[in-house]
């Protein structure tokens, strides 16, 4: 029981990782809250639904990602670099509003009804370990989730992009004055945390349905971790991920019927607690 | 040289003329607002159909809205997302406390209209203390917060869940009865009044005293501690007339339309709330309350073809980067964006 829980909970945080860590990274190199971050991730599951009609879900895993960070640079390119003289507050209610267009599109293409994507051959069906009967496909999630989450801490630990990006988050005039050239970095970064969305898309297809809400649901989940975790902090967007994936797995078997407040209430309590959240982030501003 | 420095005497003499002016130009513009009232009032009832009331009336409800989100974004810097919540939350409690505590109409009002003020009250207390990026993350939780709790299986009896609550009231409010508050041209004029009032309060709050600290604060929260202001209370307080108007407004909206949907606490509320106030520009009273009418009618132009959310978006993009100052924006010499972009400058 408890180990499935801890299972379950891992699967959702897998998917919150991956989008939570790009909308940190995001955050830190620029300054700006990516409001459209769940219309990415939407526009990842629906693109991901198309492909696997077409070419089956490997090639979706491969090609969505890709189209998504080419997505990801029209962003950087179009609407980041020329706003970077505007006000914080006024770049995230222009991300809305590309998110809103976003999803609108996706409707219009898609319509309103909800989609299912089949998880391949090989990773349907269950495994059974120590007595207990658990879906590959969750498993292979996990993998995925925490495997990009290891690679994302090996890059920023050891590479020097790695370097340079913890340097603009951390301070980002003093990192500008030592040469480090942030609108390059934030082309990448910007890209990666789309290509992000769109994985952890695709991969949200086998396990929940797509429908058109889920990028105002998701968009929200991630607000509270990247505010729970401490802004701009991905150590603690990650180690939030993981309570709240905890918190929304055994809130929906222990407390069922309010379990979809959980979330908001652990967000009110870190809050009151520790207004910095987990990591102690950048303050916001 | 002598002929210029004639010119430039009179130039000088030309501002003392002007500051002859408000003296006059005061009472004029008295005449002027009290001339707009009284023709808004009288004018649309007579020379309009009920149709085009209707969607002048949802106009003046969003133009209520607006003006509660663009109060917050002109003043205070800060950006609600959740205006909806109250909206649609005080039209939800005032369909409960009448089918379930069996109140009367008029105690039912106040009993709805209380309870969301102390529920502004409290989130105020937790969230105004942070920054204008987080308070915006913050206002969309809640917001969601209480349109998920509205759709809870458990509190389905009470909230009706997604079919909404029929609101039927016997007796009267105020001397109204439910079929004067369906009748458009009636309505209208209640809209028209609340609407005025909700603009004249938050304007001549905006020039009192309580305003120039809340834009004080907006500019630098620090300054204004380090000489002695209490920061906080002004902008809970602030926080709190804002959601009166909301809720003020989300009561009016079901006691016209006698039903209150889950979807009027939903986030595209909330965001056509924000579009209204970008369009018709957030310094002042007049220009949200124009964008909500704008919006209004807009969405009857599209909203047939499924385009209103579509168009809500690319409303937010344009007019934030072309438009900033939105269409009533020009005439007035505060400029939000300037403001805020100085901010940023010095951070």
């Amino acid at each position: 029981m408890i180990a499935l829980l801890i299972a379950n909970s891992l699967a959702l945080a897998s998917l919150l990782i991956m989008l939570a860590s790009g909308l940190a990274l995001i955050y830190g190199l620029r300054d700006v809250i990516n409001f459209g971050h769940g219309a990415i991730y939407m526009l990842g599951a629906y693109l991901g639904y198309t492909v696997s009609l077409v070419g089956g879900f490997w090639l979706a895993l491969v090609v969505v990602p890709i189209l998504l960070a080419l997505l990801g640079i029209a962003f950087e390119y179009l609407a980041l670099r020329p706003l970077q003289g505007r006000s914080h507050i006024e770049v995230a209610l222009v991300t809305l509003g590309l998110g809103i267009i976003v999803g609108q599109i996706i409707i219009f293409f898609y319509g309103g009804v909800a989609r299912s994507v089949d998880a391949p051959q090989i990773l349907s069906g269950s495994v059974t370990v120590l007595n207990l009967s658990y879906p590959v496909y969750r498993i292979f999630l996990i993998v995925m989730g925490l495997g990009s989450c290891v690679l994302l801490a090996l890059w920023l630990r050891f590479t020097s992009s790695g370097l340079y990006v913890r340097a603009v988050s951390q301070d980002p005039s003093v990192a500008r004055m030592m040469g480090i050239n942030a609108d390059r970095l934030s082309l990448l970064v910007t890209s990666l945390s789309t290509a992000f969305a769109g994985v952890a898309g695709v991969l949200a297809g086998p396990y929940m349905s797509i429908d058109p809400g889920m990028d105002v649901t998701m968009i929200v989940n991630c607000l509270i971790i990247v505010v729970i975790g401490g802004t701009g902090s991905i150590g603690g967007a990650i180690v939030a991920a993981l309570l709240f994936g905890m918190m929304q797995v055994a809130g929906s078997v222990f407390l069922p019927n309010i379990a979809a407040l959980v979330p908001y209430i652990l967000l009110m309590v870190v809050l009151l607690i520790a207004p910095r959240g987990i990591g102690r982030g950048r303050v916001l501003n | 040289m002598n002929n210029r420095t004639t010119t430039a005497a009179s130039e000088r003499v030309a501002p003392i003329g002007a500051m002859g002016g408000p003296s006059l130009r005061l009472p004029l513009t008295l005449i002027a607002a009290a001339i707009v009232f009284v023709a808004g009032a009288v004018a649309p009832s007579h020379f309009a159909g009920d149709f085009v009331l209707r969607v002048a009336n949802e106009g003046l409800l969003l133009g209520m809205l607006a003006l509660s989100v663009a109060f917050l974004m002109n003043q205070a810097g800060l950006v609600a997302l959740g205006a909806a919540s109250i909206y649609g939350g005080a039209g939800l409690l005032f369909a409960i406390a009448m089918s379930e505590w069996n109140l009367t109409p008029l105690a039912a009002l106040c009993a709805a209209f209380l309870i969301i003020v102390v529920y502004a009250t409290v989130l105020g207390a937790l969230i105004v203390r942070t920054n204008p990026l987080a308070f915006m993350m913050l206002t969309l939780a809640a917001g969601e917060m209480i349109s998920h709790a509205v759709m809870l299986e458990a509190l389905r009896d009470y909230t009706g869940g997604a079919d909404g609550l029929a609101v039927s009231f016997k007796g009267s409010i105020f001397g109204m009865e439910a079929a004067d508050f369906a009748n458009p041209a009636r309505f209208w004029l209640v809209m028209w009044v609340a609407a005025s009032l909700a603009g004249l309060a938050l304007w001549s709050v905006g020039r009192s005293r309580l305003g120039a600290i809340l834009r004080a604060v907006r500019e630098n929260e620090e300054r204004m501690r380090f000489s002695g202001f209490d920061t906080y209370l002004p902008r809970l307080i602030a926080y709190v007339l804002v959601n009166i108007v909301a809720a003020v407004a989300g009561l009016l909206h079901v006691l016209n339309a006698g039903f209150v949907s889950p979807e009027s606490l939903g986030i595209s509320v909330s965001t056509n709330a924000l579009v209204a106030a970008l369009m018709g520009g957030i310094a002042g009273s007049v220009g949200p309350i124009l964008g909500g009418l704008i919006f209004s009618f807009a969405q009857d132009e599209f909203g047939a073809r499924g385009l209103t959310q579509l168009l809500t978006g690319i409303a937010i993009v344009v007019f934030i980067v072309v438009f900033p100052r939105g269409v009533v924006g020009g005439l007035s010499g505060m400029a939000w964006l300037r403001t805020l972009s100085g901010r940023r400058e010095r951070s």
